[in-house]
């Protein structure tokens, strides 16, 4: 399955305008869909096969979007949170960070708060994605199992086993990129077996306790290691919005969850910390409380019931 | 009674298993999107395993809000994956501002390349130039 197509080039960034092939199948998490849309890909690919674009110069539009287009924007989990794999990306453009430094001692997987369980598998996944920057497998697999207790607590476990097979494997041969779409799949699959279950409230608490960890760790290497570039990655106002909206949607019942009362009151303060204006680069200071802040929550999330 | 509650369990199920089929028309615009971002990943772009999906008439355009990292680069790639269908992206900042960004346009494929110089809310718009009544799937893929 192969096409061809010319990349664009920039002269900006790290753009290649070299000729690109396309191997859809080096693509884990979405193989099994690929398997299964074979036959629409096939007249896809015909219709496609003799596509040359030519390369192109930058454009803007001329017109602003309205108010109303803004105020109708779509956000979804999906594309309008970003992975902490993502931040992390973002975070190493300066250098490879210390990232095992970021380890933190296992999290309780006893409880049975059903919030709180979702909540510490977004910070286990974000903890995968620490793990596979560090290229240290095995922790990759040891956060693995957590995941996939914690994912058996949800009745979500049958989505994660399979996963949980291929990221040990994958992490037994050093494949890091192949991990890194693992993970991104199974925290996929866990919100989708979630939405099945109609247990999509949790699915809001996953993403927050992801985001959460990953602030955690991002300004962590920054205490460590102060960049002020590095430093701008923290702004993040919309994002917070967006999640402080989804957590205030959420029923009363887990509303009432004594920890989410606790973690919507405490993000307020942490929505202040990351809507600086575009101009202002946080200082190592103001990044210290911001990691404070994001380690208590996390201790809070992962800690006993 | 039973008969009557039997119904109502098995038109539940049957909502129940629509709402998470994609239709035809998804699984194409998918498929042709993720095979134009395919072209990124030589160049080591990741694909987000995450999509939009959106409905748009001629003329209409759907607005999608992401959060991105200033330093990353992006490519918004979507599709219709219908050969008549000529779509077009575009980006915006916060502000609903156009930001500058490396197009990409072909029938019902389009693309839009960003490396954002701050941190925060932007605003992906696709467009239905040519075309009638048609699902478009939306991803993005990062480096």
């Amino acid at each position: 399955m192969q096409s061809t197509i010319r990349c664009i080039s920039t002269g900006t960034r790290d753009w290649t305008p070299e000729t690109q092939l396309v191997h859809s199948e080096h693509m884990p998490p979405l193989r099994n869909w690929l398997a299964l849309s074979v036959i629409a890909l096939a007249s896809a690919l015909s219709a496609f096969a003799d596509e040359q674009p030519a390369a192109n110069t930058q454009a803007a539009e001329s017109t602003p979007l309205s108010a109303d287009e803004m105020k109708n924007a779509a956000s979804v989990d999906s594309l309008t949170i970003p992975t902490p794999g993502e931040f992390f990306v973002a975070i190493e453009k300066e250098g490879k960070p210390n990232w095992s430094s970021q380890y933190r001692p296992p999290v309780s997987i006893n409880s049975t708060d059903r919030a709180q369980i979702a909540l510490n598998l977004g910070t286990l996944i974000a903890d995968g994605y620490i793990a596979v920057e560090a290229h240290d497998g095995q922790q990759v697999k040891n956060v693995g199992k957590d995941v996939l207790a914690l994912a058996k607590k949800l009745s979500v476990s049958q989505s994660v086993l399979a996963r949980s097979e291929s990221i040990a494997q994958f992490a037994e041969n050093n494949q890091w990129d192949q991990l890194n779409e693992e993970l991104e799949a199974t925290q996929n699959e866990v919100k989708k077996a979630l939405e099945e279950n109609r247990d999509t409230d949790l699915i809001t608490l996953v993403s927050v306790g992801g985001w959460i960890r990953g602030t955690e760790v991002v300004t962590g290497l920054l205490v460590e290691n102060y960049d002020a570039e590095d430093a701008k990655l923290l702004r993040q106002p919309a994002l917070v919005s967006f999640l402080k909206s989804k957590l205030a949607a959420l029923p009363d019942k887990i509303q009432k969850d004594p920890l989410v009362q606790n973690l919507s009151r405490e993000i307020d303060g942490i929505q202040k910390m990351v809507s600086f204006p575009v101009d202002h680069v946080p200082t190592p200071d103001e990044v210290k409380n911001l990691n404070l802040a994001a380690g208590k929550l996390t201790k809070e999330i992962g800690g006993p019931e | 009674m039973t008969r009557f509650i039997l119904t109502i369990f098995a038109a539940c199920l049957i909502a129940t298993s629509l709402s998470f089929a994609d239709t035809d028309a998804q699984v194409t615009a998918r498929s042709d999107a993720i095979d134009l971002a395919g072209a990124f990943q030589n160049d080591g772009f990741k694909i987000r395993d995450g999509d939009y999906f959106g409905q748009l008439d001629k003329g209409q355009a759907k607005v999608v809000s992401v959060n991105l990292y200033s330093g990353n680069a992006y490519w918004f790639s979507a599709s219709t994956g219908q050969k008549s269908d000529k779509l077009k992206v575009s980006i915006f900042d916060d502000t609903g501002k156009p930001v500058s960004y490396l197009p990409y346009q072909n029938g019902p494929r389009a693309a839009a390349g960003f490396s954002p110089d701050s941190s925060g809310l932007y605003y992906v718009k696709v467009a239905l130039e040519e075309g009638q009544n048609s699902t478009f799937c939306l991803i993005y893929s990062y480096k």
